[in-house]
C-alpha cells in the first residue's frame, strides 16, 4: 500500500497521473481553457477530459512531427521547417483541418505542393 | 554601474524580459538592482515562465499567447523525443506545430461538445472526446489513450473514496466508484471495443460481470 500512497501523494502535487507511472508532458488547465474557447457554448468538462488531451496531445504531435521530419529528409536536410511542416499537413488527410493554420494563402493541395518542389 | 554590462553576460538571461528589477549581486558583495525591459514583440521561445501582462489598455482585446497556446517548451521536448539526435528545428515549425496542437485540441472539442448536445449532456467527458477522435479519423489514437486512461483510473479509482453525488452526476465523472454509480455509461474495455468495433484495433467484446478491466495494464 506505501506504493500506493506514493502514487496517490504524486497525484495531488502534480495534478496528474504520478511520476512512476507517466508524468504529464502538458498542463491540464491550460489544455481546459483551450477547451473551453473552442466553441461558445461548451458547458462543463469532466476532469477526465483534458488528461486525455494531454496524451492525445502528445500522440499529435508526434505524429505530425514524424512526418514533417520525412519531409526534410527528402529535401536532404537536417533542419525541420515551416514548409515540412505544412507539406506534412497537405499529404495526410486526418491534417487537413490544419491546411488554413498552416498555409493561410494556399487553398489547392496542387499548388501547395509546386511551391515546395520550387523552393527545393 | 561599469560591472553591470559584464554580470549580464556572465548572467544566463532568460529569453523572456519581464518588467520587474532584478537583483544583482555587484563584485564588491552588494545588490543593486537591475530592471529588464519588457519586449512586447518577443517569442514565446524555450523560457519556462509566462511574461507578465504589458500595462497599455489592449489586454482585453488579446488573447494572450499562454493562454491559447501549450507551452512551447513541452511542445518542443517532445518533437526532441522523436528526432533524431542530430535534428534540428527551426523556431518556425516549433510555432507552427504550437498552434496546430491547439487547433488540433478546438477541432475535437467542437465535435465531442456536438455530441453532447445532441444528446442533451452538459459534460464533455473523456469518452465523448474519444468518441470524437474516432470520428475525425484519429483512430490510431484510441488504443494508447484507453489503456493511459484505464492506469488513470487504477490509481485514482482506488485511492479516492466514494464521491458526494452531486445535483448533476455528470458533472463530477471522477472516479470508478461514481462512474459505476450514476449508471453512467462504463467506460472501460468493453464500451471501448463497443464504439471502436468497426476500427481493426477493436479488441473481442467482453460481458461486464466477472472481467479484470485492468488485466492489460498490469505490469
Amino acid at each position: 500500500m506505501r506504493q500506493a500512497k506514493t502514487a496517490y501523494s504524486g497525484f495531488l502535487s502534480g495534478g496528474g497521473i504520478p511520476r512512476r507511472h507517466d508524468p504529464h508532458l502538458l498542463p491540464l488547465a491550460r489544455i481546459k481553457k483551450i477547451m473551453k474557447k473552442s466553441s461558445v457554448d461548451v458547458k462543463m468538462i469532466s476532469r477526465e477530459a483534458p488528461l486525455v488531451f494531454s496524451k492525445a496531445c502528445e500522440l499529435f504531435i508526434e505524429e505530425l512531427t514524424k512526418r514533417s521530419w520525412n519531409m526534410t529528409i527528402q529535401g536532404k536536410r537536417r533542419t525541420v521547417h515551416k514548409e515540412d511542416v505544412a507539406h506534412a499537413v497537405a499529404t495526410t488527410d486526418v491534417f487537413d483541418f490544419l491546411i488554413d493554420l498552416v498555409h493561410p494563402n494556399t487553398s489547392h493541395h496542387v499548388d501547395l505542393n509546386e511551391d515546395l518542389e520550387k523552393k527545393q | 554601474m561599469d560591472s553591470q554590462p559584464e554580470l549580464a553576460s556572465k548572467m544566463a538571461m532568460p529569453a523572456v524580459q519581464p518588467s520587474i528589477p532584478v537583483p544583482i549581486q555587484q563584485a564588491d558583495g552588494t545588490f543593486s538592482h537591475f530592471a529588464l525591459h519588457f519586449n512586447v514583440n518577443m517569442q514565446p521561445s524555450d523560457a519556462q515562465a509566462p511574461p507578465p501582462q504589458p500595462a497599455s489598455g489592449n489586454n482585453e482585446c488579446l488573447v494572450r499567447e499562454q493562454d491559447r497556446l501549450m507551452p512551447i517548451a513541452n511542445v518542443i521536448r517532445i518533437m526532441r523525443k522523436i528526432l533524431p539526435p542530430h535534428a534540428k528545428i527551426s523556431d518556425d515549425s516549433k510555432e507552427t506545430i504550437q498552434e496546430c496542437v491547439s487547433e488540433f485540441i478546438s477541432f475535437v472539442t467542437s465535435e465531442a461538445n456536438d455530441r453532447c448536445q445532441r444528446e442533451q449532456r452538459k459534460t464533455i467527458t473523456a469518452e465523448d472526446i474519444l468518441w470524437a477522435m474516432n470520428k475525425l479519423g484519429f483512430d490510431d489514437y484510441i488504443e494508447p489513450l484507453t489503456v493511459y486512461l484505464h492506469r488513470y483510473r487504477e490509481i485514482d479509482g482506488g485511492e479516492r473514496g466514494p464521491m458526494k453525488a452531486a445535483a448533476e452526476p455528470q458533472a463530477k465523472s471522477f472516479g470508478i466508484d461514481d462512474v459505476y454509480r450514476t449508471g453512467h455509461r462504463l467506460f472501460g474495455p468493453a464500451t471501448i471495443a463497443g464504439f471502436v468495433k468497426d476500427s481493426p484495433n477493436a479488441g473481442p467484446s467482453r460481458p461486464v460481470a466477472g472481467f479484470e478491466p485492468y488485466a492489460k495494464c498490469k505490469e
